[in-house]
């Protein structure tokens, strides 16, 4: 089991990290060329509206209590309002509407990718050699190779544009309209912002099928790459641990191939294909943030790409806080998930 | 020995050394090793392929003739290949793009770029990370913590998401320098963190104290007995990551923070193909440049695995 200590302490290192991760995102948007105060008025707003802007802004004071306020507003998750995506809006609102995008896309793929990768990299590493073992490892191999800004694009040439048996972009169709909450038992709840759990809530079967024929592409996208990441670590691990000496033992006790594997091979091969799970999640998360920009879903990648465009600075610090928070959480649950797998890691 | 000419022992120790270096190249098992590995050496082919790609845009052809608009001069949107034309001018291998430009030629300038920008960030991030890595691990204590907390927090964000915030920070007129820069502290963390494990281990080593003992000094400790000893870590991280930072260039590009417009660059290709061919059905518009670029990145590889292997099947835990 995992203890309470552990997960306590393993918690506590996450402080200095995160505060970390947020001078350094306060930093690199002050270095930032160009008046934040300037592109919210305008070109031909006169000195002193920007002056007022300024000071709104609260960037007349010194860097210090600017930086001592950013801290506060992070931790708060208060980023202000945004200057041109959602004009007006607070940067906060605009991340409500679009972390669950990106994270439905994420899980899809990432789900995809352990389903798919881990048996593929079983059986490449328990049939070392075979042909099929090489088909997986060339396969793995171009899947790792091929950006998804290649893959995306060929996909909806052959199956949209071509064949037009998928949408080419967007999440549902645009003749369906989806309220803004859910009701049970006569009480009104908000939705998740995941069209495809969104739908299902609703009872809406016609929209939560368009839904999933809106995110077959992109998923499948990222579920290639993320498949041929996994099954690679699974069947190295694999080849690995089936070398080891309990592994030689189990089966001299006269306890058979294929259980041997499974009790003993699989959930130590395991370990290490968690950890490269999650550190591999940073990359799928930048890899939402293509198949977003390809296949035009508004989630958190579209929002950064056009943030840092129209120089929508509280956005960018949002956006990016928010997927160093996530990458950081995830390799935390890694790590707890590690350490149940291998109880020695908690000593 | 003390009969020979000067001249001729400096003849005969150059001729030892070269023997010395080809026998010592040849019995090398890690050579041999990964010569003996099929992809390995298709990987290695597959660079020295898209090398000479390279050289030969970088001498025989125009970059400002291939990022300007040859509307007027030549046809646009031109179906690849051609062959059935009946005017020599119509023929193009990989058809053309809306501006009328050339695809094979602008893909073959792309390996021009790729290599070039993917080598600076690569080497920079590659001297920056084993510096950091080396004095982290021999400083230890003070030092080790601030280097490799401050790598932590650097490792703390998704990496594309990074060097987009990075991107955020340099003036467009950069264009692709601004990415090697944003691109070159994402990756500096990982040598760092490799190299800091490999030389860890090598300080270990008793023959280290026995060069301390004999009052060397901390440079050359590090240059010529630590460095040389995690070489094939270091080795094997840059040749990987050189195909990550080639796509992730490109990715930059892609999403516009890179090449500044009408550059050449493969990823600004792709952004041209998603934007003016997808609903068209114009597939030669994407589908070339990201084929070069798949290969290229294919070709690292497959060459840095079958270096992994080749130097220590158990060395895949250390790499990543």
């Amino acid at each position: 089991m995992v203890s309470t200590r552990f997960l306590l302490k393993r918690a506590l290192l996450l402080v200095p990290v995160l505060f970390g991760v947020a001078t350094l995102v306060f930093a690199i948007l002050h270095l930032a060329p160009g008046d934040p105060a300037r592109v919210i008025v305008g070109q031909r707003a006169s000195q002193a509206q920007v002056e007022e802007v300024r000071r709104q802004l609260g960037l007349d004071q010194p860097l210090w209590r600017q930086y001592l306020q950013f801290l506060w507003d992070a931790a708060r998750f208060d980023f202000g309002q945004s200057y041109s995506i959602k004009k007006g809006g607070t940067v906060r609102s605009v991340l409500i509407d679009r972390l669950p995008v990106t994270i439905e896309l994420a899980l899809y793929g990432q789900v995809a990718g352990i389903f798919i990768g881990i048996p593929l990299g079983i059986v490449s590493a328990v049939r070392q050699d075979s042909l099929t073992d090489h088909l997986t490892r060339i396969g793995a191999l171009t899947g790792i190779s091929v950006p998804i800004f290649w893959s995306g694009p060929l996909l909806i040439l052959l199956f949209a544009t071509y064949l037009d048996v998928f949408p080419t972009s967007g999440r549902i169709d645009s003749t369906l309209f989806l309220p803004d909450h859910w009701t049970l038992f006569g009480t009104e709840l908000p939705l998740t912002g995941m069209v495809t759990v969104d739908t299902l809530l609703l009872g809406n079967v016609e929209a939560f099928l368009s839904a999933v024929h809106h995110l077959f592409l992109p998923a499948l996208v990222i579920g290639i790459y993320s498949t041929a990441l996994i099954s690679r670590m699974m069947r190295s691990s694999m080849l690995e641990v089936v070398r080891q000496d309990y592994i030689r033992t189990a089966r001299a006790k006269g306890q058979g191939a294929k259980i041997t594997l499974m009790k003993h091979g699989f959930r130590n091969a395991l370990i290490p294909v968690v950890t490269v799970i999650g550190i591999q999640f940073g990359t799928l998360l930048g890899g939402a943030v293509l198949t977003e920009t390809v296949f035009g879903i508004n989630g958190m990648g579209l929002t950064i790409v056009t943030a840092i465009g129209d120089s929508d600075y509280p956005v960018v610090q949002g956006t990016v806080l928010t997927f160093a928070l996530l990458f950081t959480l995830v390799n935390l649950l890694v790590d707890v998930t590690y350490s149940y797998l291998d109880p020695r890691i908690q000593q | 020995m003390s009969t020979d000419t000067p001249d001729r022992t400096d003849a005969a120790a150059a001729e030892t050394d070269r023997r010395g270096l080809l026998a010592r190249l040849r019995a090398s098992p890690f050579l041999s090793e990964l010569l003996s590995n099929r992809l390995a050496v298709v990987g290695l082919s597959i660079i020295l392929a898209i090398v000479l790609i390279a050289v030969y845009a970088r001498l025989f052809l125009d970059p400002g003739a291939l990022a300007s608009s040859r509307l007027g001069t030549g046809i646009p949107d031109r179906h690849p290949p051609g062959w059935a034309s009946s005017v020599p001018a119509d023929r193009y291998l990989f058809g053309t793009d809306a501006a009328a430009r050339d695809i094979f030629r602008r893909c073959l300038y792309g390996a021009w770029l790729a290599m070039l920008y993917g080598t600076i960030t690569v080497g920079t991030s590659t001297v920056l990370g084993v510096g950091l890595g080396v004095v982290a691990a021999y400083y230890g204590d003070v030092t080790d913590n601030v280097v490799m907390r401050t790598m932590d927090v650097l490792l703390a964000f998704p990496p594309l998401l990074l060097a987009l915030a990075l991107v955020a920070v340099f003036p467009r007129e950069l264009g692709l320098w601004r990415a090697v820069i944003a691109l070159t502290l994402v990756y500096t963390p990982r040598f760092a963190r490799v190299v800091r494990g490999a030389a860890l281990k090598v300080l270990e080593d008793e023959y280290v104290d026995a060069t301390v003992a004999l009052g060397a000094s901390d440079p050359r400790v590090l240059v010529r007995h630590v460095l040389p000893n995690c070489l094939a870590p270091i080795t094997v991280q840059s040749t990987l990551n050189f195909g990550l930072a080639i796509i992730d260039l490109a990715a930059l590009s892609f999403l516009g923070f890179g090449a500044q417009a009408g550059t050449p660059s493969w990823g600004l290709m792709l952004s041209n193909g998603v934007n003016n061919g997808l609903l068209t059905g114009k597939w030669w518009l994407s589908f070339f440049p990201g084929l070069f670029l798949a290969v290229t990145v294919l070709g690292f590889n497959l060459l840095g695995d079958g270096m992994r292997d080749a130097l220590d099947p158990r060395m895949r835990e250390a790499v990543d």
